[in-house]
């Protein structure tokens, strides 16, 4: 039976998609067979922006290593702008841009503009065209004014922006964004995700992961929901939110909130779950209930007499809750 | 910040040399600035080679020692520094990487890997030159030894080649490197035999029988006796004549390069199986 061609509209096309990694002994006898997809579907239509989620180990960096000709599946197919991975490999790579998250990527000790060059030369791109495209990109990255100081003097965020500019040097038609803002302060990441708008403004084609939710509820149009190799979901960020129409969230912010006290609202009836943010100063929890108001006097009661609350909402479900329910389901 | 529209728009490469020259020349200049952007590289490059001529100089006679025969020891000393930033460096061209935090950037670059490695060892090698080089200056400065060579021209052509030989092994090496973790043991234990069997501080006719055929596989093996025949005035080599070894140096540069290129296939598809290359 002949595969059937890719549709010319996505920009990428994954059917079946397996990957196991087998472990061997010492003497080379197969130890253990770990399925890190288990054959998974999805499209992306050409221009649209989107998002794989999913909890460490879920399979979201293998898919995109895969997409980006780094890793071979086991099993299954996956084309790239109409081009098989596993045969155009040079093709795509000169098509696609990849932005990897955290501090690997980037040559420490030598300067952006020295990373650019470098860059722009393996991707092949005329260096006529280079020497006007990599001042622009440094300057629309922000950078202009410290291109010639050694990457090792940046940021964090400068990085990550110098990453950006790195992955758009060869003008690639689609984007791969894995965790691009993973570290970064507030403002940082929003430079970031407004650099997102601005290249899905400009036609190109983008798959982000992130563990942010809000950030794939905030730019993404599709997410797909990845957990144990498997599509769990698949939808806008809007249908996914339905999944969860049936729970309110009370969220609290407090002073003082103990793990106890996470714990104690854990056992009360009717709540779903409870997500808890006690590593800061100020305290962030976020109580499911189909209760909604009606459960706030016994979250109130159960505080610690010595904490105290500074602001208490009750909040339509956002994507993270419905995430949640489905990786945990 | 800036904005992204506006871009000047992105066309590839059409140099006369293609996308293989450009990335070959974008290695050797990143390599380079890497290099001296380290202030470590004093050490390999001057202390090093400053060491090795004054142990070849004080073991083969000191002061005694005069005319062609410090020529020699000169010439010995340069090729013994220019092997030992080969193997070192060389071999790490691309396991830099690893370290470093860019494999999956280097490896997701639309061009084989054997031509970003072939660039990065190029400069590698040329390490070594600067190596040679100043073991030469220390030579010609401090022992004062006269350079009179026997044909300059030919000298020149045997130096190059031994270079791209030089290089051509390191080519070789460095996929020793990425297929095992532990290839480094396998390059550093490389080091003092190949600086044995070469012939760089004495000829290798005085090696014991069963070491030959190694020694004759080594393509610097000729190429220092091409460089000992056009440099001093009647040195008796392994065979005597110049173009033969040059020929030797040549189909043994040229059968590295090869089985390199082949390695560098294997090493890519052996990264995408199994996924791990980048692991330090």
């Amino acid at each position: 039976m002949s595969t059937p061609r890719p549709d010319p509209n996505h920009a990428v096309e994954v059917r079946g998609l397996t990957r196991e990694y087998t472990t061997r002994s010492f003497f080379g006898g197969v130890t253990k067979v770990t399925k890190a997809l288990d054959g998974i579907d999805f499209t992306v239509t050409k221009g649209e922006l989107f998002g794989l989620i999913g909890p460490n180990g879920a399979g979201k960096t293998t898919t995109i290593k895969i997409l980006t000709t780094l890793l071979t599946q086991t099993a299954g197919e996956a084309y790239i702008l109409g081009l098989d991975v596993r045969k155009d490999l040079y093709e795509i790579r000169r098509r696609i841009g990849i932005v990897f998250g955290g501090e690997r990527g980037l040559y420490n000790r030598v300067s952006a503009l020295d990373n650019l060059h470098y860059f722009s030369d393996l991707y092949g791109v005329d260096p006529t065209v280079a020497r006007s495209r990599i001042p622009e990109l440094l300057k629309a990255v922000g950078l202009a004014d410290r291109a010639d100081e050694r990457v090792e003097k940046y940021s964090r965020g400068m990085k990550q922006r110098l990453h950006i500019a790195k992955a758009l040097i060869h003008d690639p038609e689609l984007l791969f964004l894995d965790e691009p803002t993973i570290g970064l302060d507030p403002g940082g990441a929003r430079d970031i995700r407004n650099m997102i708008r601005d290249m899905k403004k400009q036609g190109k084609t983008i798959l982000l992961t992130t563990h942010y939710m809000f950030e794939a509820e905030e730019l993404c149009q599709r997410v797909a929901v990845i957990s144990k190799g498997k599509i769990v979901a698949l939808d806008t960020p809007a249908e996914l939110k339905k999944g969860v129409r049936d729970i309110a969230v009370i969220e609290l912010r407090t002073y003082g909130a103990t793990a106890d006290y996470v714990d104690r609202l854990k056992q009360l009836p009717n709540v779903v779950r409870v997500v808890a943010e006690l590593d800061s100063e100020v305290q962030t929890i976020r109580v499911q209930t189909p209760l909604g108001a009606d459960l706030l006097s016994q979250v109130v009661s159960a505080l610690p007499p010595d904490a105290k609350i500074i602001d208490r909402t009750i909040k339509e479900p956002t994507l993270e809750d419905a995430y949640l329910r489905l990786v945990e389901e | 910040m800036g904005s992204l529209d506006d871009l000047t728009p992105g066309k590839r490469t059409e140099g006369l040399l293609g996308h293989k020259g450009q990335v070959i020349k974008a290695c050797v200049v990143l390599t380079a600035k890497l290099f001296f952007a380290d202030p470590q590289w004093i050490i390999p490059s001057i202390i090093a080679p400053f060491i090795f001529t004054l142990v070849a100089f004080f073991l083969f006679g000191g002061q005694a020692a005069s005319g062609s025969f410090l020529l020699y020891l000169v010439l010995g000393s340069g090729l013994m520094g220019m092997w030992g930033t080969t193997i070192y460096g060389s071999s790490n061209s691309i396991g830099f990487d690893r370290w470093n935090g860019t494999m999956e950037a280097t490896l997701a670059a639309p061009i084989p890997l054997s031509w970003i490695a072939l660039g990065r060892v190029l400069f590698n090698t040329f390490e070594g030159v600067i190596n040679a080089l100043f073991i030469l200056a220390i030579g010609l400065v401090w022992f004062q030894v006269g350079f009179s060579l026997v044909s300059p021209g030919l000298f020149l052509l045997a130096s190059v080649s031994t270079f791209l030989s030089l290089s051509a092994f390191g080519l070789l090496m460095c996929t020793v490197i990425l297929l095992s973790r532990k290839g480094g043991f396998i390059t550093n234990s490389m080091e003092i035999p190949v600086y044995i069997a070469t012939g760089t501080m004495f000829p290798v006719s005085i090696l014991p029988l069963a070491a030959l055929p190694f020694a004759f596989l080594l393509a610097p093996t000729w190429g220092i006796e091409a460089i000992r025949l056009s440099a001093l005035p009647g040195y008796v080599g392994l065979v005597t004549n110049y173009w033969t070894d040059m020929a030797i140096l040549a189909v043994e540069t040229v059968a590295y390069l090869a089985l390199a290129f082949v390695l560098f296939k294997r090493v890519e598809a052996y990264a995408k199986r199994n996924g791990t290359l980048e692991e330090y």
